[in-house]
């Protein structure tokens, strides 16, 4: 009986889970008066004029958008694995004085991180003569700590004879980071995509440092979104398909390797 | 393990970590100097009384006074505060039964039911904002077709009510993370020991035992560790309260949320205060009792030997 009712209850969450998404796609072709009309699921046409008015450009850019936000996510999860898997294997492997100061300063980045400095960091790229830069806002978050905790876990398992093998051969600790690096290939997939979602949903940072008319794609849903601007729903909810699109194939892709790195990183 | 411990080492491993810590120190230390800074920056009262320039630096308590008697900022942190504390343990909660009942069912539908559960922590804040006020909201929406009105109460507008918005912010941010959490959880229970389960089969431990002597404790330190990333996300949320309230606290400030307010004080996108010293002294004092509280769950999670 408690297995049967457990059963309901995880059938009743995953209807409410993803049925809205159903919804939402199906609704991207509807008119306002067929959206408003939520128990409907099917259009009764399925009319593109969202998708071709979102790509026409005549709102907002959206392809630049699209592109912008590829190139910040994209670009700020790759650097950020590098960067962080860096630190974590020295952090792992190496015995050096600073080295529990190295840490903390990753755990600090944790318990304070980047979305609650937004303000700060605003007023610090004001002072550097960066804010509208794309590039300021990428490198602002390169640093992650939770990727140095995650990576110092995952070298960790790397067995120091290997390292110290390595190590009589003549390589330098750079050279051996770089030569263990494909060991950790599943757990450098994981954290990168990890990363690209957090920074592909970034909202407050982009609309303080980026200027109004460059967008990335939460600024222009919320664009979107705002009633005063009478844009039809289905173009909003349009916008929200295609930001999901990318996350769902990356995902996709990649779900049993990111299971698996997890359940390493869980265990260690 | 390798490596030397004279300071030769740490040189030679500078080209590793050397990134990471310029990174570090250019966005994460030096802006937080400059907003400790710009928090002790003359308060626009004092400076006027002063006759000095407004925004000159001068080292003064004001900002953080008068941060303290800004009612609208102690309403922030209190909705903030239930906001947390209903993210957390709903979240948990619900993460923890649904990874229990997935834990038990067959390879393939374990695979099926934990994607589509991610769903939403792939979507955009914005998009589940949108979602909410679509699909849930309204005399239409799904939550008083399907809940209120069978139940025979009268429709709800969620967000013109102020007692609703903020358990509707809680379940957006429910809505988006018991997917991801479950996950977590999931790969937990499935990093015990087969030996454990056999065991208590043979001793004859029910479902209920199972859960309370294996699969909770097996997981305790992710709990904890959900639970940090849970309450560090809830201070700094603002996407989701920004696209469903359109910047605003709605009715009464019922959804204010500390950094939507501090947003509105420091910029003219928000009240056109373009008070930033008070804004940074209101995000300083949340910060240092944040990091404090996120402090307290590890220090005490790793003293009842919870932390791994």
């Amino acid at each position: 009986m408690f297995k049967f009712l457990s059963r309901i209850c995880l059938l009743m969450v995953l209807l409410l889970t993803t049925y809205p998404f159903l919804w939402m796609f199906f609704s991207s072709f509807k008119t306002n008066q067929e959206i408003y009309r939520t128990a409907h699921i099917i259009p009764k046409f399925f009319n593109f004029f969202a998708y071709k008015l979102l790509f026409s450009n005549d709102l907002i850019k959206f392809d630049e958008v699209l592109l912008r936000s590829l190139f910040l996510s994209g670009g700020q999860a790759v650097l950020a694995c590098l960067v962080t898997a860096a630190t974590g294997y020295a952090i792992a492997v190496g015995r050096f004085w600073g080295k529990r100061l190295l840490f903390l300063a990753a755990m600090l980045l944790i318990l304070y991180p980047k979305q609650a400095l937004s303000l700060f960091l605003f007023e610090w790229m004001v002072r550097l003569g960066i804010t509208g830069s794309l590039y300021g806002l990428l490198f602002s978050g390169v640093a992650s700590g939770l990727g140095v905790v995650f990576f110092a876990q995952v070298f960790k398992k790397i067995p120091p004879e290997l390292v110290d093998l390595a190590r009589l051969e003549g390589k330098s600790h750079f050279g051996c980071f770089l030569t263990f690096l494909p060991l950790v290939k599943p757990a450098l997939i994981t954290y990168g995509i990890l990363h690209f979602l957090l920074s592909w949903q970034e909202h407050l940072l982009p609309l303080l440092v980026l200027k109004s008319d460059e967008l990335t794609l939460p600024l222009a849903l919320a664009k979107l979104s705002d009633s005063s601007y009478r844009i039809p729903e289905a173009v909003g909810l349009a916008a929200g398909v295609v930001a999901l699109l990318p996350m769902l194939i990356l995902f996709g892709i990649s779900f049993k390797r990111i299971r698996s790195a997890l359940s390493d990183w869980v265990v260690s | 393990m390798s490596g030397d411990q004279s300071s030769k080492g740490i040189l030679s491993f500078v080209p590793l970590f050397g990134p990471f810590l310029i990174l570090w120190f250019i966005f994460w230390l030096v802006p937080l100097f400059t907003g400790l800074e710009l928090s002790f920056t003359g308060h626009v009262s004092e400076m006027a009384s002063d006759g000095a320039k407004v925004g000159e630096y001068k080292a003064t308590w004001g900002n953080y006074q008068a941060a303290l008697g800004d009612a609208k900022w102690v309403k922030s942190l209190g909705n903030t505060t239930l906001f947390v504390v209903g993210s957390i343990t709903s979240t948990l909660t619900l993460s923890f039964f649904l990874a229990s009942v997935i834990f038990r069912m067959h390879r393939v539908s374990q695979a099926i039911c934990l994607f589509l559960l991610i769903v939403p922590s792939l979507a955009l804040p914005g998009t589940l904002a949108k979602l909410f006020y679509l699909f849930f909201h309204g005399k239409s929406g799904v939550l008083n077709q399907f809940l209120v009105m069978p139940l025979g109460f009268q429709q709800v507008n969620w967000m013109m009510n102020p007692d609703w918005i903020l358990p509707c912010l809680v379940f957006q941010s429910v809505w988006r993370w018991t997917g991801l959490i479950t996950l977590l959880l999931f790969c937990g229970m499935q990093a015990i020991p087969r030996w454990q389960f056999e065991t208590a089969s043979l001793e004859g431990a029910n479902r209920g035992m199972v859960l309370q002597t294996i699969l909770f404790p097996g997981v305790r330190h992710l709990l904890w560790f959900a639970a940090i990333f849970l309450l560090v996300d809830g201070v700094a949320a603002f996407s989701g309260a920004y696209n469903l309230l359109g910047g605003s606290g709605g009715v009464l400030d019922a959804g204010l949320l500390f950094v939507t307010y501090v947003y509105q004080v420091a910029f003219p996108g928000g009240s056109g205060r373009f008070d930033l010293p008070l804004a940074s002294a209101m995000s300083l004092a949340v910060a240092i009792a944040t990091t404090g509280i996120a402090y307290f769950l590890i220090w005490s999670s790793s003293k009842k030997g919870v932390a791994r």
